[in-house]
């Protein structure tokens, strides 16, 4: 299934591309790609690997800046935001989530000038991670962990929109399942959330939608 | 047979020693000894020609000075070619603060504003800022590419561009300096660097050796922590994109 068609209105709640198109070093990444992602419900953007996925989403959180098209975050073009603003509203957990150096409390609380006191134990809650983990060495988790709390700092930014580029790639079925879970729960209570992922049982399992927006360009 | 005479003998004497042995061992390096030996000879000799006329027409220290940072700069700066414009960015990195150095020490009367105190000063410290610049440079771009990951997890948390950056910057700086430093503090223990061999060998007290080496160690240090901030901030702008964006060089 499309992820629009043209007939279909903007999307208010949520954040949606437009014919994004995007070329790196003479080769077309992105060719006249659309994308909606509405809030409360998980999109599965299914492609396979090399199709644009990841220059999809970084197009989303200006990381990438397409060659053309353009991406409204509740209906406001993105070029509009500051940078900086934009990146905390639209969060982003990477394929292999790095963690930065300190404890797991540092790295969620990065960035955020006045965090509050539970700030951290509530976003590690909302990631279903036990919020004794806030005191670990951040560097020292598991795939399974980093890709949690990569999830936690995302969410304690509490974004409007949440980006998954492959975040089960590196996990077991059963670690894969939780996560899965887990962004179910988040869309319920209100988030876009749209997971780019080749893992066609754990899209069946936990989207909402199926968004095949990106044809592999040769 | 003269002194000069004996040390060119003496010099053939240890490459042909040296190409000897590789040749006797079968090292494989025998033409690669012989080769260095006699560019080695050719370069010295045209320099030590060029030198005496520069040394006589005093104008053309100021373009000897300017051919060894062109050369610097055409060195260092097509080691950091992925990135655009990387010559023009290495230039001022080691031009400014090494000429700003020697420019000091002339001003302040440290050395005589003669060629024969100019040049060589000039040449150490263009020499110096080159290797902090390109160290620091190719630790820079390779940190920007090994550590991607970490810069976009930065960004995504809410870092501009600059302070996403920083840990990257910080440790190319750190890198770059570490001749700089390490030159500084052996000295004396380890090596007995040029200037003084130099001026001892000239005829100079060992005194007067030391306070000149000391001076241009000590103005080295200074020249190449500027030469590596320079540089970084020249690369850090040339992947700084609009919208707080890092490009990462290929």
């Amino acid at each position: 299934m499309p992820a629009r068609d043209d007939s279909e209105p903007a999307v208010t709640a949520g954040i949606e591309a437009r014919r994004l198109c995007l070329a790196r070093g003479g080769r077309e990444v992105l060719r006249d790609v659309s994308l909606v992602v509405p809030a409360g419900l998980v999109t599965a953007l299914l492609a396979p690997s090399g199709a644009g996925k990841s220059t999809l989403l970084r197009c989303l959180n200006r990381l990438v800046a397409p060659d053309s098209g353009q991406v409204l975050l509740q209906g406001q073009d993105i070029l509009e935001l500051e940078p900086r603003v934009l990146r905390r509203r639209v969060g982003l957990v990477a394929q292999v989530p790095v963690m930065l150096p300190g404890t797991v409390r540092d790295n969620v609380l990065y960035a955020i000038d006045e965090p509050r006191p539970d700030q951290a134990e509530q976003a590690l809650r909302a990631a279903n991670l036990d919020p004794a983990f806030a005191e670990r060495p951040a560097r020292e988790l598991s795939g399974g962990e980093r890709a949690r709390v990569a999830l936690a700092r995302a969410l304690a930014r509490e974004p409007e929109v949440l980006l998954l580029d492959e975040p089960t790639a590196a996990l077991d079925r059963d670690a894969a399942t939780r996560i899965g879970e887990t962004l179910r729960e988040l869309a319920d209570g209100g988030l876009a959330v749209c997971l780019a992922t080749h893992d066609l049982e754990l899209a069946a399992a936990v989207a909402d939608r199926r968004a095949e927006p990106l044809r592999v360009v040769p | 047979m003269s002194q000069e005479a004996l040390q060119v003998v003496a010099a053939a004497g240890f490459a042909l020693l040296a190409v000897a042995a590789a040749w006797a061992l079968r090292l494989g390096l025998t033409r690669e000894l012989a080769w260095a030996a006699l560019r080695a000879a050719v370069q010295l000799t045209v320099v030590g020609a060029i030198i005496a006329l520069v040394f006589h027409v005093e104008v053309l220290a100021f373009a000897f000075v300017a051919a060894m940072l062109l050369t610097a700069a055409l060195t260092s700066g097509g080691r950091l070619r992925v990135v655009p414009g990387a010559r023009r960015r290495v230039a001022v990195a080691i031009g400014v603060p090494a000429l700003a150095a020697v420019g000091f020490l002339l001003l302040i009367g440290a050395f005589d504003a003669t060629p024969q105190a100019a040049v060589p000063a000039a040449g150490i410290l263009i020499g110096g800022a080159m290797t902090a610049a390109t160290i620091t440079g190719r630790r820079l771009v390779e940190g920007l590419e090994d550590e991607a990951g970490e810069i976009e997890a930065r960004l995504s948390l809410g870092d501009d561009a600059h302070t996403a950056l920083q840990p990257v910057l910080r440790r190319a700086i750190t890198t770059g300096l570490v001749p700089a430093i390490d030159q500084t503090r052996s000295v004396g223990l380890v090596t007995l660097p040029g200037t003084f061999v130099g001026l001892v060998l000239g005829g100079a007290s060992p005194a007067s050796a030391a306070r000149v080496q000391l001076l241009i160690l000590l103005a080295l240090l200074a020249v190449e922590l500027f030469s590596a901030l320079i540089i970084g901030r020249l690369l850090l702008a040339a992947v700084v994109a609009p919208g707080e964006r890092v490009e990462i060089p290929h």
